[in-house]
C-alpha cells in the first residue's frame, strides 16, 4: 500500500489528519506541474465495489488544495466551493491521477481545476474556488 | 459495532456500511422531520476527520453528504443502488472535533431514473455546508 503505484513518484508529504487516514498519495514533477497519483484500495470503495464518491471528492480537495500550497508558498488556505462530475467508476487497483490546473488567481481567492484520470480516460473531474485567508 | 460516541442523539441507528463508510465512519440515520420530506443523518467528528488548521475535514464533509444524499435518494423506493453525478458543495462555516454533524438532505425532483436532491450540514444551529447533487438511481 505504501510502495508508489508508477515509477517516478514519490510519497506526498501530507498534514491533515483525513488525508494521512486515506492516503498515502504520491506525486511526480516540478511545483506548478505536479502529477498526483493514488491507487485505489478496499477502504476506498462503496458497497457496489466501485470508488466512493467522497472519496474522489477527498483525493480532489487534497491535490487540488496541494497545488494551491506550491503557487501560494504555502499560504492559509480554505475551500469556498467545489463543483464536481463522476463521469465514470474506478475500481480497487486502479491508479487514479490528477494534474491540478491553477486557472486564475486574484489577490484573496484562486480557482483550480483538475481532470482525474485511470489508464488515460477521465473518470471524475472537480473545480475548486479556494479563499487566501488573511487577503480581502 | 463500534461504541457510541459522546454527543450522539439516543434515536440515532447506525448506518450498515462496508468499505468507505465503515472506514470513515460511524454514520448514523436520524428520524425523519418534517413529515418525511426531511431525510437525517449524522456523524460524530473524531480526530480522524480532522484538518491541520483544527476543522473537518472538505473530503470528509463531502463524503458524509455524499452518502446522505445516495441514501435519500433510494429511501422509500427498491433501487438497488445509485451512482452520484455531479455534486456542488459550499463550504459555509468549520467543523470542530467532537460536533455532531447533521444532515438534512431533501429531494428537489424525483424523475425516472434521475434523482436532485439538495442538502445542509448542521452542527447544532452552526451551518457548516450546503451542497446540490443529481444521483441516478439503479434498479427500482
Amino acid at each position: 500500500m505504501t510502495a508508489p503505484p508508477l515509477p517516478g513518484f514519490v510519497p506526498t508529504h501530507l498534514v491533515d489528519p483525513f488525508e494521512i487516514f486515506v492516503g498515502p498519495v504520491f506525486e511526480n514533477g516540478e511545483p506548478g506541474a505536479k502529477t498526483y497519483a493514488i491507487r485505489a484500495d478496499a477502504r476506498h470503495m462503496n458497497r457496489r465495489g466501485v470508488l466512493h464518491g467522497g472519496m474522489f471528492m477527498t483525493l480532489a480537495d487534497l491535490t487540488l488544495g496541494q497545488a494551491v500550497w506550491d503557487a501560494t508558498d504555502r499560504a492559509p488556505i480554505v475551500t469556498l466551493n467545489m463543483q464536481t462530475h463522476f463521469l465514470k467508476s474506478a475500481v480497487e487497483g486502479d491508479i487514479i491521477q490528477v494534474v491540478p490546473e491553477l486557472v486564475r488567481r486574484t489577490r484573496s481567492l484562486i480557482f483550480m481545476r483538475g481532470d482525474f484520470t485511470v489508464e488515460g480516460e477521465i473518470v471524475f473531474t472537480a473545480s475548486s474556488v479556494w479563499k487566501l485567508l488573511g487577503k480581502d | 459495532m463500534a461504541d457510541r460516541p459522546a454527543g450522539l442523539p439516543e434515536d440515532a441507528e447506525e448506518l450498515s456500511a462496508v468499505g468507505f463508510n465503515q472506514y470513515v465512519g460511524p454514520l448514523y440515520r436520524l428520524p425523519d422531520a418534517e413529515g418525511g420530506a426531511v431525510k437525517r443523518f449524522a456523524f460524530v467528528v473524531a480526530e480522524k476527520h480532522m484538518n491541520s488548521a483544527g476543522s473537518v475535514h472538505g473530503g470528509m464533509l463531502m463524503s458524509f453528504v455524499d452518502t446522505a444524499m445516495g441514501q435519500t435518494s433510494r429511501a422509500g423506493t427498491s433501487a438497488t443502488g445509485g451512482s452520484t453525478v455531479s455534486l456542488n458543495s459550499d463550504f459555509v462555516g468549520p467543523g470542530r472535533l467532537h460536533d455532531v454533524v447533521e444532515a438534512r438532505v431533501r429531494i428537489t425532483r424525483r424523475a425516472r431514473t434521475m434523482v436532485f436532491l439538495s442538502a445542509e450540514l448542521y452542527a447544532g444551529d452552526r451551518l457548516l455546508l450546503v451542497a446540490t447533487g443529481l444521483i441516478k438511481v439503479i434498479g427500482g
